[in-house]
């Protein structure tokens, strides 16, 4: 009884705090620097910027199954396709020999996410037997069966040149470089498609939110930790991995969406085995099982080759390609390497551990909340 | 409590309307650089200033083609240093900026969005899926981008000019080649390994093209970039009994195409791609098979052919490259680069410097030879500048490991041909 009173006091004592809490403010300076963005950077930005989102949805996605319910996937690569590939099926006007439904384009992108959500549910029935490693190695076989399809379905695909993207439309604004004027800026394609991005990853990020705080994020979080406990406590050990599975696959279609927005072209190298594996490197640097931990490292999996790559010229032992020497593109590759045995060896938790140890001693919350 | 809130409420009333105001004085406002016109009455704009001419180099020193864009971005910056030591073009001098994407679709699209509204164009571009992805910008922006792909699916736009002749139209003279000097007739089979990918299907085309022109048959043996062993391809092609082959891979699958052929005694002439060959191979244990039984075609003369243009380029580039080896690599990126050299002093004749500017001078370009034996004619954006070939065969004797066999010809196949059918 004094419990549940203890309870509600503290709760609405949090209602009180929130608004004193200096977090609070952060929360809403940074919310108002990303839409204030698009009137200040040029493009580069916006695009790198853009990049690192749908990285953030796609890693949101994996650290759901990796990093809260320790399935390793490395199949995240081909259902990035699958959406990247999907939204331009249904989109497309059927133009150059290519099969176009020539559907609205906000359907189209809902479409696209919903048959990466059926192709995770096709490998559901392995998805929920499998764990660990093994799960890995079969979701490799959907990176090589999926490249495969990618180079040679030309009709679908458009082959090794890939095929272009018909630009999203949704409520009379159209997300190509059609220049609208707001506040004397012209907003080309970036700067409309990164309210596009901010929406759609903030409403990813809460829904991830509310599922790994709620009842099947502890039941993902059983089955990581120990499989048979959480079985007989009453878990659907197969159902909850084929379901994460499946909503796994969903983000990952989602982010496939928005890179083929972002890079008005999809190109079937991309969907490789590396870019499988940034994503897995984008978890474990940003923090396995918390959202905000999958944002982090999605930025600086994202950003880190961009940035290395514009100011290679002002960097100290980066030469200017050609002069022989480490050329940007090394670099960026021995640094990243570095940061993924950095984060493993210092700091285990991720990125996301670094905020949530500083925040620890003051709220007194329990170590197992994430966010 | 309250009127803490309220005061809060009012605190980011005001920021978000000053931050409305600023966003007023945003650079970004404004259309920013027009055409403008200097003191000479030359009309200038994007990547033009007062002293410099910027171009872009967006090449891939760190992926799968490093040794071509190694060589192709040197062979650039020694014409620009050339160029600029003489006192430049319309009094400026030329700037490179380069940038490798490792051949990573989204370094070089973020590349090229990074470089696009500092530069005048672009003297490089390596990888022919990029410069699809960003074709539809580069017809609003007007920046002329040369690519160093020969794929005849980038043809078509007036701003992304292939040089020389493409794959498809290099696969019909190999064959013709074949056919007129090699004993390969009507009814006979010819062997096709290829790559997947753009490279190998657009060859792909070519031969299939000639194949229905002469009265072939193809045997294709499509394969993946990662296959180094061609043993079941050449066991393939024996049984099948054709009677040459025509290779569109990297020089790795034409070593071990040669050599495992000679092994096993399959006697049939292999002509290859200019992409299927490099000079490091002739010290490998195939060197001697290729010399013997091994040609290549390439869309201009090789580096060490006998002109004096090439022998001075030769010697340049040793003297400012010691340590690198000489190859195709070189001649495409040095014909590029004064290609677009050419343009920017036509250009400058007629006053007009800016993006639109260039793209004129160079549609007036009909027969620029830089001395590699091929003119160049630029008039026809849905045709490449060329669509000769020369026929090479490996040399160790010679500078650049290649040898003249047959002068640049056009199969009469080849007239008639365009990418689109």
């Amino acid at each position: 009884m004094s419990e549940v009173l203890a309870r509600g006091r503290e709760l609405r004592s949090r209602n009180r705090t929130r608004l004193t809490r200096p977090r609070t403010y952060v929360w809403i300076a940074g919310v108002v620097l990303l839409l204030a963005l698009p009137f200040y950077l040029d493009r580069f930005w916006l695009q790198a910027g853009l990049f690192a989102m749908a990285a953030a949805i796609g890693a949101i996605g994996l650290n759901l199954l990796t990093g809260a319910t320790g399935q390793l996937s490395m199949g995240h690569a081909f259902f990035l396709a699958i959406g990247a590939y999907g939204y331009c099926v249904f989109a497309g006007d059927g133009e150059g020999g290519l099969t176009g439904l020539g559907l609205p384009t906000w359907i189209a992108a809902a479409l696209a996410v919903g048959v990466a959500g059926i192709a995770g549910g096709l490998f559901s029935p392995i998805a929920g037997r499998l764990q660990g490693a093994y799960l890995g190695i079969a979701t490799l076989a959907l990176i090589f069966i999926g490249q495969h399809v990618l180079f040679n379905a030309h009709d679908l695909t458009g082959g090794s040149n890939g095929r272009d993207v018909p630009p999203l439309s949704v409520f009379g604004i159209t997300f190509d470089d059609s220049e609208l004027v707001v506040a004397a800026v012209p907003f080309g394609a970036s700067e409309k498609l990164w309210y596009a991005g901010l929406v759609l990853l903030f409403g990813c990020g809460l829904f991830a939110r509310g599922v790994l705080r709620g009842r099947p994020g502890r039941a993902m979080n059983a089955i990581r930790d120990h499989r048979i406990a959480a079985g007989v406590i009453g878990v659907p050990v197969a159902r909850y991995r084929a379901g994460v599975f499946v909503l796994s696959s969903m983000y990952a279609g989602l982010a496939g969406v928005l890179l083929a927005l972002v890079f008005q072209r999809t190109v079937p190298d991309y969907f490789g085995i590396t870019l499988s594996l940034e994503y897995l490197a984008m978890i474990v640097i940003g923090g396995l099982g918390s959202v905000a931990g999958a944002v982090a490292g999605a930025a600086v999996v994202s950003l880190l080759p961009q940035l290395l790559t514009r100011y290679s010229d002002a960097l100290p032992l980066v030469s200017a390609p050609g002069t022989g020497g480490i050329t940007p593109g090394e670099a960026s590759r021995y640094l990243y390497g570095a940061a993924v045995v950095a984060v493993v060896l210092f700091l285990p938790g991720g990125l996301a551990s670094i905020a949530a140890r500083r925040s620890r001693p003051k709220s007194g919350h329990t170590p197992g909340e994430e966010q | 409590m309250s009127s803490r809130k309220s005061k809060r409420v009012t605190a980011t009333a005001t920021a978000l309307a000053a931050l409305l105001a600023v966003a007023g004085c945003s650079s970004k406002t404004g259309d920013g650089e027009g055409d403008k016109e200097d003191a000479g009455g030359i009309k200038t704009g994007v990547g033009v200033s007062a002293k410099t001419i910027d171009l872009g180099v967006l090449t891939d020193m760190t992926g799968v083609y490093a040794t071509l864009g190694k060589s192709v971005t040197q062979a650039q910056q020694l014409y620009v240093k050339q160029i600029n030591a003489d006192g430049g073009i319309c009094g400026r001098k030329l700037k490179l900026t380069v940038r490798d994407h490792g051949y990573d679709p989204q370094k070089a699209v973020a590349a090229y969005t990074e470089l696009e509204p500092e530069v005048l164009g672009f003297a490089q571009f390596i990888g022919s899926p990029f410069v699809a992805a960003v074709k539809q910008r580069v017809d609003t922006n007007k920046g002329l981008v040369l690519p160093q792909a020969w794929s005849s699916n980038l043809l078509g736009s007036s701003y992304v000019r292939v040089i020389g002749s493409t794959y498809d139209l290099e696969t019909i003279n190999a064959i013709d080649f074949l056919m007129k000097e090699k004993g390969l007739k009507k009814g006979d089979k010819l062997g096709h390994v290829y790559f997947e990918g753009d490279y190998g299907e657009s060859a792909l085309k070519g031969s299939q093209y000639m194949a229905k022109k002469s009265g072939l048959t193809v045997v294709e043996q499509k394969i993946k970039a990662t296959d180094n062993d061609m043993t079941a391809q050449v066991a393939a092609l024996k049984k099948a009994g054709v009677k040459g082959v025509v290779i569109s891979a990297g020089p790795r699958q034409a070593a071990s195409l040669v050599g495992v052929a000679a092994a096993g005694k399959f006697d049939v002439p292999i002509i290859g791609n200019n992409s299927a060959f490099s000079p490091q191979l002739l010290g490998t244990q195939a060197g001697p098979a290729l010399a013997k039984n091994y040609y290549v075609a390439s869309p201009t003369l090789p580096i060490g052919a006998d002109t004096e243009a090439a022998k001075k380029l030769v010697a340049d580039y040793k003297k400012a490259y010691p340590e690198d080896s000489l190859d195709n690599g070189v001649t495409a990126g040095w014909t590029a680069a004064s290609v677009f050299g050419e343009a920017l002093k036509r250009a400058c004749e007629s006053k007009d410097l800016t993006r639109a500017g260039v793209d004129k001078a160079l549609l007036t370009i009909d027969a620029y030879d830089n001395g590699f034996g091929v003119p160049q004619n630029f008039t026809d954006p849905k045709a490449p500048s060329s669509k000769e070939s020369v026929i090479l065969r490996p040399d160790k004797g010679v500078t650049g490991g290649m040898k003249v066999v047959e002068k640049p010809f056009t199969a009469t196949a080849a007239e008639g041909y365009t990418a689109g059918g």
